[in-house]
């Protein structure tokens, strides 16, 4: 095992450590936070391990800079207080939520024993590649997408407005 | 060289992080950031099995999936400020509209 598998180890350690500090922080700001954290570094993931240059972009433009930054918007807006989950150690919902999930992950990574074979050498999808699948076999899904967004955004005005 | 069960176990734990933050948090903002980290978490799946494959396949997939998840976020953002202006708060338990 050389020194490209162990930075993996570490690295991929990292982002499992943020991604709890999600849901282990009491703070609404720092969990967004931590979050920031978790996506920041996952585009690092993709563009060093993945081999994935033009989603670690976007990763980085999408999600934080357009819907982290929606999410902090609503938080400071809110004044949300703190919340406290010390009083909830040993609640029934903690214990639900521990044995569903570790059953879950337990199952998973059996299964993942069967997996062979390994990430192949460097080869890069830029955007042309994406681009070349994404204008001719999936134009469809495309639009149908912008559907979508479209319609959310209505919906958002709608519920959002001040007389309901 | 990684091999690429460790790529899907990473993004096993981030994906059951996430699980775990919806069912144990109260706070609906905070819930909400745990389903943005099960995407995160199965995006890297996508783009692990894409690098697998030597395919851009698992790409099409994420970009989509960005694009639902801003559409998501407008609509949960505009429904938790709906549930605040109504009820003054936005923990979960607040909502026993239809409780037993």
């Amino acid at each position: 095992m050389g020194i490209y598998e162990l930075s993996f180890i570490a690295f991929g350690l990292i982002v499992f450590l943020s991604g709890v500090g999600v849901v282990a922080l009491k703070n609404p700001v720092h969990s967004a936070l931590a979050l920031l954290a978790n996506l920041t570094l996952t585009a690092v993931l993709y563009l060093s391990y993945l081999s994935a240059p033009f989603l670690g972009v976007v990763q980085i433009i999408v999600y934080v800079g357009a819907i982290l930054v929606f999410i902090l918007f609503v938080i400071m807006l809110m004044n949300v207080r703190k919340e406290d989950i010390t009083e909830t150690l040993l609640s029934p919902r903690l214990l639900f939520g521990l044995g569903a999930v570790v059953v879950f992950v337990a199952q998973i990574l059996a299964l993942n024993i069967f997996v062979s074979g390994s990430a192949q050498g460097a080869k890069y999808i830029h955007a042309k590649d994406i681009a070349d699948l994404l204008f001719t076999k999936y134009v469809l899904p495309f639009e149908l997408v912008s559907v979508l967004i479209f319609a959310a955004a209505c919906g958002a005005i709608a519920l959002a407005k001040k007389r309901m | 060289m990684i091999p690429v069960s460790w790529i899907f176990a990473l993004s096993v734990l981030v994906f059951a992080t996430g699980a775990l933050g919806v069912l144990i948090r109260k706070n609906a903002i905070v819930m909400f950031l745990c389903i943005e980290l099960m995407l995160n978490g199965a995006n890297i799946f996508f783009v692990g099995v894409s690098k697998m494959r030597g395919a851009a396949e698992g790409h099409i997939f994420v970009l989509f999936m960005m694009a639902i998840a801003a559409a998501e976020a407008a609509i949960g953002m505009a429904i938790i400020t709906a549930f605040y202006r109504r009820k003054g708060g936005v923990e979960v338990d607040r909502a026993d509209l239809m409780k037993w």
